[in-house]
């Protein structure tokens, strides 16, 4: 039946099934290829794929470590970016949400600059803030905080109008609705919009990295795929799968912290 | 006069557009510590009214004016919504966000402290935070919500949220109560319990009276139900479209009018409710409010100074000395 529930020992028996599925299946694909061809390395037995992860973070002739300066580079460009983002989003959607004026004026804006992928746009990143580190940080911004500037703003355009005349009623200030009242009400909801953006600005920051970056996870998968060294691409691939559901599961941990009120 | 008067409509007239006539020509003033009920037809401009009087959206013509016991100039104005105006609506009543206390601590918070002492000032502030939790947990305890104190309000009954909504009006002591339909989506049951809280909150304004104290609690319940509305009230006003605005000499319809004011019976929150004792008033109010072949003269049915006045008056009106003047308009 459709939606029927099912136990909850079942539901981590099934989880873990599908996972050693997953890696029995590589398991044997990668039995195959070498099978047919030793030499293989574009479906890596976990052997290589163990060398591919102590060369990843080992030091290289020039006496880099590749895995650690790539968590560095990439890490400091994603959340220095995402932080800006969310700040700029939060503040642009409260105002937009809460004043007449501000949500005429930024609306038609935000909207045309949310459907410009960034990507897209790389050049004129280059052009204005050069190669830099400011680049990629410029581009996840741009990447992310029209569409959590939108979310913001439609999160607090749902706050319903009897709470915000309630607060009035008990004394509150303007900036306390906005503060006090607004920025909690759509907190849980800011959060999941975040959630939804990482995954893009993880992509947005990777696409850039592999055009134009010298260090970072994008930069190291292109030079690595050149080489066929898919024992390295994989690792990597892995750490950025696990880098994002941790990332999910924070912020869902985060939000069950901040807003307990907020269940489904 | 003043002192008795806690909130005064003064020619309150409110329309849309050039054409959508809503409110036309409203005068009532309430006496501290009346509950006085608001009926009328749907559409008829009850809720218009009622946010004229919070402050949230103001008439277009004509004023209300809300007198404080505390403040100078006692007699303020309605411009914008404010702390003497408590109010409870029938949805959305409490701040999902914050437990049942932390609800009713809200107003005291807000009231008494800013932003910037709660970021610079942490000790003071956590030494208030302690003293508004306390207080209100108190207030929820007096209302029989002492074990749902750290409940959110998904986690609490309809009835149980509209209990904590009151009492986080009533902790910032109102100059008068706004009650939006509060009881709208109750089960009968509930609602009879809240029903009987007000009855209770009415009983110690009397109380007060008696020891020549100022009632605590001046209430303006709008409802569509009757039966609560004469039940709970000592007044019943009521505000309807169906008037004989052509025998006034209007060419079109000017808008909803009071057409209704009327005592109503005081009754024991501790005794039964009994059917009989609403059919006639409940039949008047019916034929005169909710009518529209109505055709009758409307004053015939505003008699509410007239009754004060002559000493009919019961519960907090019962030898109202000195008593209001009624308004001019009256």
């Amino acid at each position: 039946m459709i939606r029927k529930p099912i136990k909850k020992t079942w539901s981590i028996i099934l989880g873990i099934l599908s996972v050693i599925v997953l890696i029995g299946g590589y398991t044997y694909l990668s039995h195959m290829q070498h099978k047919a061809n030793p030499d293989d390395t574009t479906i890596p037995t976990w052997r290589q794929l163990s060398q591919g992860v102590k060369k990843a973070l080992k030091k290289d002739r020039s006496g880099e470590r590749w895995f650690p300066e790539d968590v560095k580079a990439t890490f400091f460009r994603l959340f220095l970016g995402l932080f800006l983002a969310i700040l700029g989003a939060l503040v642009i959607g409260v105002i937009m949400g809460c004043f007449k004026i501000a949500e005429s004026f930024l609306v038609p804006p935000l909207s045309l600059l949310a459907k410009v992928p960034p990507t897209a746009a790389l050049a004129v990143f280059f052009v204005m803030v050069g190669t830099g580190t400011n680049m990629y940080i410029v581009m996840i911004a741009f990447g992310v905080l029209p569409i959590l500037a939108q979310s913001v703003y439609l999160s607090v355009k749902d706050v319903p109008e009897e709470l915000l005349n309630k607060a009035y009623t008990l004394g509150a200030s303007h900036a306390e609705v906005i503060w006090n009242i607004i920025v909690r009400f759509i907190l849980p909801k800011m959060i999941d919009a975040v959630r939804l953006q990482i995954g893009p600005a993880m992509v947005y920051l990777i696409a850039a990295e592999m055009l134009c970056g010298d260090v970072g996870f994008g930069y190291r998968i292109r030079l690595q795929s050149r080489l066929l060294n898919m024992n390295v691409v994989y690792p990597y691939l892995a750490f950025l799968a696990g880098f994002g559901f941790a990332m999910d599961f924070g912020l869902r941990v985060l939000q069950k912290v901040v807003s307990p009120w907020y269940s489904r | 006069m003043q002192e008795h008067i806690t909130l005064e409509c003064q020619k309150v007239h409110h329309w849309f557009g050039e054409s959508k006539k809503v409110l036309h020509d409203i005068n009532f003033s309430l006496i501290r510590g009346e509950v006085v009920s608001l009926v009328g037809p749907s559409g008829c401009g009850k809720s218009t009214l009622l946010r004229a009087i919070v402050g949230t959206h103001l008439p277009r013509k004509g004023k209300v004016f809300v007198y404080s016991h505390v403040h100078t100039p006692p007699r303020i104005e309605v411009t914008k919504p404010g702390r003497d105006r408590g109010i409870v609506y029938q949805r959305y009543s409490l701040f999902p966000f914050l437990t049942a206390r932390e609800n009713v601590a809200l107003g005291l918070m807000l009231d008494q402290t800013s932003i910037p002492f709660r970021i610079f000032q942490p000790f003071k502030w956590r030494k208030f935070r302690k003293q508004h939790l306390q207080k209100a947990t108190a207030l929820l305890e007096k209302l029989g919500l002492g074990q749902s104190v750290k409940l959110y309000p998904h986690e609490l009954s309809g009835g149980m949220c509209q209990r904590v909504a009151i009492a986080q009006a009533l902790i910032m002591e109102p100059e008068i109560l706004l009650l939006d339909e509060p009881f709208g989506a109750l089960d009968e049951a509930t609602r009879e319990d809240l029903q009987r809280m007000i009855l209770g909150l009415y009983l110690e304004n009397c109380k007060a009276k008696q020891k020549n104290q100022k009632p605590p609690y001046t209430i303006l319940l709008v409802t569509h139900e009757l039966t609560e509305a004469i039940y709970v009230a000592d007044r019943v006003m009521g505000l309807s479209q169906y008037w004989n605005w052509q025998v006034e000499d209007f060419n079109a319809f000017p808008g909803a009018t009071i057409v209704y004011d009327k005592l109503a019976p005081v009754f024991d929150p501790d005794k039964e409710k009994k059917h009989e004792d609403f059919v006639a008033q409940r039949e008047e109010i019916r034929g005169a409010v909710f009518n529209p072949n109505f055709r009758q003269d409307r004053h015939q049915y505003i008699t509410f100074w007239k009754q004060v006045k002559s000493g009919e008056g019961v519960g907090i009106l019962k030898n109202n000395d000195p008593v209001p003047k009624p308004l001019k308009d009256l």
